[in-house]
């Protein structure tokens, strides 16, 4: 109750999102690589997409988990961004996104967490950024 | 794929993701037993992944084998990284991430009979 400091953002319920962030990190990471080097021809715009999500879920896990607080809102803003275009654009620009990716109609494919993750990664962010007496 | 064996991999992990969940609900960490119970369903991926190598290897099925393998790898990953973190972590989180782990190993065996075409 005393306590002034920001809390860091891998305490307490920011364990889980570390997790799911790790297990996001986990399948986009390596369905990218798959995509990218295996059938890259195939539908070169979604498979670098795959593999740059991959990417940001990696950079915002470890930021997450480390406390990183600038890193960790720029690589979940990016990722709240990405979710959304990809999303629309897997919708509507079809013939450009073939093949299934992690933000594919806004994560259909992951029971849709890809999309509500960081807009709980943001809540969690602001939250831990005010002191903990006032929350 | 051996669709019983699956069917034990989603049985089993379920069933310890409910465990979980319950020590989550009493605010409590992994205890030893869960991590043994963790072995129990690792066991049965490797006997699965032995299986399915061999079943590649003999019948030829119309499997994309890189994919097949990176999930496969993956999933033999997953229960670990909770055992670890239920070492560095005596609070109920590490009941948590175990929930999410099981959860995952479940939801990963589905896409393994999706991939070799069972489903």
């Amino acid at each position: 109750m005393t306590d002034i400091a920001p809390r860091s953002t891998a305490s307490g319920p920011g364990r889980l999102l570390v997790a799911v962030y790790g297990i996001l990190a986990l399948a986009a990471t390596a369905r990218g690589i798959y995509q990218v080097a295996f059938k890259l021809d195939e539908a070169p715009v979604a498979y670098l997409l795959s593999l740059v999500s991959g990417i940001i879920y990696v950079v915002a896990t470890i930021a997450l988990a480390k406390d990183w607080r600038t890193v960790a809102w720029w690589a979940v803003s990016i990722e709240l961004v990405g979710v959304l275009t990809v999303g629309v654009l897997s919708l509507t620009v079809v013939d450009d996104f073939p093949d299934e990716t992690v933000w594919s109609a806004f994560g259909q494919g992951y029971g849709y967490i890809p999309v509500v993750l960081p807009f709980l990664g943001l809540l969690w962010l602001w939250r831990t950024g005010r002191p903990a007496t006032t929350a | 794929m051996i669709v019983a064996l699956a069917l034990l991999v989603v049985a089993l992990s379920v069933a310890l993701a409910g465990w979980a969940l319950w020590f989550v609900v009493r605010d409590r960490a992994v205890i030893l037993r869960q991590l043994w119970g963790g072995a129990v369903v690792e066991a049965v991926l490797v006997v699965q992944a032995v299986v399915a190598g061999w079943l590649a290897a003999t019948s030829s099925p119309d499997v994309d084998g890189v994919l097949l393998w990176g999930y496969v790898l993956t999933q033999l990953l997953i229960l670990p990284i909770a055992a670890a973190w239920a070492f560095a972590e005596r609070t109920r989180w590490s009941s948590v991430v175990l929930v999410l782990a099981a959860l995952t190993v479940a939801f990963l065996e589905y896409r393994l009979l999706q991939i070799w075409g069972t489903v």
